[in-house]
């Protein structure tokens, strides 16, 4: 077997270096939204100590220095002429690689945050219930080009997907 | 299915024109509304008779007859040009469409009423993955000779059927399986059995609360008359609970029977509500034998069927065979798949990392609550605090090690075959034709000591057949070699 004792690599491409600039300022405004809330707690009830205040908002600061970060490094994607094969997740890695023939449908959608940094996301479908692959945070133009090709590549392969 | 049609037949003559559904229907719809507007019902002939007008009373009939009404004249199907149409809606008219060769299963099912009227319901399953109801295409009420008619032609015109048709040429072969009421005592066992246990006890419990019987008992009360009734209304009710999942299994299962058929496996069953549904054999991707531990214990096994274009939540339609003898489950899988292996093969183990994610993920949680108990006790807690968790450690580690003995996956005659669970144990078996993709999941303990979960996918069940924490140079192997040339180009 050629691949014997062999492990995935990465696929080759990373996100847009904004899509970190999106996950700290989507993780701030939670944070923010939270303190709001807890500061609320603190000032109408006695049972809520201060100092919960300080702990939220530590561990809201380590959150937003280290999780968008691992989040891009871990975000990849790769598209070869036979397969798509995207990497998401931070603690929990998710690896997916579906073949060109399978693919059903490709989606570019940029939600409000996306469109403020200029990126998008792609999630192509397969006709498994399991088997979306969703790619966020890309540059908007390399999305748009990402799908262009994907969608002239699936459709060159005969079959209904299934 | 008494006059063999070549498979150029048309389909059944005079269906290419827009028709409604049987008007039978009119009797069943307006019954169904008003089941449906109950709460609603209800309410307005409370608040009706509040405010002593007879008008609102009147209405909340008027209008659900009117709806049922309605439903049955705006609903029209058509088969024309290899297409199955199906037009619904007054205000918003929606028609939902099918091409004859995308159609995968065949549903039959009667309701109670349906049946007394010789109706049916005639439900196609397509390949569609985000399959919701609202489109759903559903013939529901058609006279039961003309579904069946249906159903042969809807199945028979798909190309892919043909070779299963000159297969079984030599007259009807008997049937794969068939009901046997020794099953019945599978019945408490199954997962809809535990769920009716379960919302009994719940609703038992809320009964009580709701009656205003004593939640703590004094220790007086522990004497006497009143523990001899008590002790008898719980065995009482427990009998009763148990007669109702045995009438729900017979109710559900009753007059199962499982064959082969030019169109397909037909799986019929169900003493009220009948069930008939046809699987087309290249749909078949794969099967799924349960064996969860209260089953496995008692000696029986079920079998679900995993076909493309039918998702998980159609349950109903996937079952192949009930909780039954445990030699009946394999024996019609082997039927099905045409291979042995499968079922009864070998599989690789996952070796001691899994086997060590296995114990910590069962026990660790236990002595987390363990721990908390014993430190409420501590802080002056009543100590019987602690049974629960004394009493679940031995369960956790008897449920940690049968997990481990189940966890397993192999590539065996062209089927990727997984294995794992304890109370919920499943043996999936997945041909490698149907796998239209691969997930890699990690987290990063598993990272840690070199697993992954893999996932084949594929466009039916639970869309996804999973291989438990295996290692990933063994994931990324029997990825590659069920689908070669796909995996390997991603490999270090």
């Amino acid at each position: 077997m050629a691949t014997t004792g062999q492990a995935l690599r990465d696929p080759a491409h990373r996100v847009s270096p904004r899509a970190r600039a999106m996950w700290v300022t989507t993780a701030a405004v939670e944070g923010v939204v939270a303190l709001v809330v807890l500061l609320g707690a603190v000032l109408a009830w006695d049972a809520v100590p201060a100092w919960t205040l300080a702990l939220l908002l530590v561990a809201e600061v380590v959150w937003i220095a280290v999780v968008p970060q691992w989040r891009y490094r871990t975000h990849r994607w790769e598209v070869t002429d036979t397969a798509v094969y995207t990497q998401t997740g931070w603690w929990a890695r998710e690896r997916r690689i579906a073949p060109m023939s399978r693919i059903q449908t490709v989606d570019h959608a940029e939600g409000p945050v996306e469109r403020l940094f200029g990126l998008a996301s792609v999630t192509i479908t397969t006709a498994s219930a399991a088997g979306a692959l969703a790619v966020p945070g890309l540059d908007r133009e390399v999305a748009r080009r990402l799908v262009d090709d994907l969608v002239r590549q699936a459709d060159a392969v005969e079959g209904d997907a299934t | 299915m008494s006059e063999p049609l070549g498979p150029a037949a048309p389909p059944v003559a005079g269906d290419e024109e827009w028709q409604r559904l049987d008007p039978r229907m009119l009797l069943v719809h307006p019954v169904r509304e008003v089941v449906r507007f109950l709460p609603a019902l209800v309410a307005i002939v409370l608040a009706g008779t509040a405010s002593g007008g007879v008008t609102w009373q009147v209405l909340g009939v008027v209008v659900p007859v009117a709806l049922g009404l309605l439903r049955y004249l705006t609903t029209r199907f058509r088969i024309a040009d290899g297409r199955v149409e199906l037009s619904r809606g007054l205000l918003q008219r929606r028609v939902t469409s099918v091409a004859v060769d995308r159609v995968r299963t065949v549903d039959l099912t009667a309701s109670l009423v349906q049946r007394v009227l010789g109706l049916v319901r005639l439900r196609i399953g397509t390949g569609v993955a985000a399959n919701d109801d609202g489109d759903a295409l559903e013939l529901d009420g058609l006279p039961a000779d003309r579904a069946e008619a249906l159903r042969d032609d809807l199945l028979r015109v798909a190309p892919a059927v043909d070779q299963t048709a000159s297969a079984t040429k030599d007259g009807p072969a008997p049937p794969v399986a068939t009901f046997d009421p020794r099953w019945l005592r599978f019945a408490p066992l199954t997962g809809t059995g535990l769920v009716v246990v379960a919302a009994a006890v719940g609703g038992a419990t809320q009964l009580l609360d709701a009656v205003g019987l004593p939640r703590s008992l004094d220790r007086a009360d522990l004497r006497g008359p009143g523990v001899v009734g008590a002790v008898g209304l719980l065995v009482a009710v427990l009998v009763g609970l148990l007669l109702l999942t045995v009438l729900g299994y017979l109710v559900t299962n009753g007059g199962y029977r499982l064959e082969q058929t030019p169109a397909g496996w037909r799986v019929r069953r169900g003493l009220l509500t009948t069930r008939d549904t046809t699987i087309d054999d290249e749909r078949l991707a794969g099967v799924a034998l349960g064996e969860p531990l209260a089953l496995r214990v008692a000696g029986g096994r079920h079998l679900q069927a995993i076909v493309t274009g039918v998702d998980r939540s159609e349950t109903g339609s996937s079952m192949l065979v009930p909780p039954s003898d445990a030699a009946v489950a394999p024996r019609v899988a082997r039927t099905l798949l045409g291979h042995a292996g499968p079922v009864d093969g070998p599989l690789r183990d996952h070796g001691p990392a899994a086997a060590r994610r296995r114990w910590t993920r069962a026990v660790v949680p236990v002595l987390v609550v363990l721990v908390a108990a014993v430190a409420a006790v501590g802080a002056g807690a009543p100590w019987w605090l602690l049974l629960g968790p004394v009493a679940l450690l031995p369960a956790a580690l008897v449920v940690a090690a049968d997990r481990v003995r189940g966890l397993g996956h192999a590539l065996l005659e062209g089927h990727l075959v997984a294995r794992s669970g304890s109370l919920a144990r499943r043996r999936e078996a997945l041909g490698t034709g149907h796998v239209i993709g691969w997930t890699f999941r990690d987290t990063w303990f598993q990272r840690r000591v070199g697993l992954t979960t893999l996932g084949a996918t594929t466009a039916g069940g639970r869309g996804a057949v999973t291989v438990l924490d295996v290692p990933e140079p063994d994931a990324v192997a029997v990825a590659d070699a069920a689908r070669p040339g796909l995996v390997a180009q991603f490999v270090r």
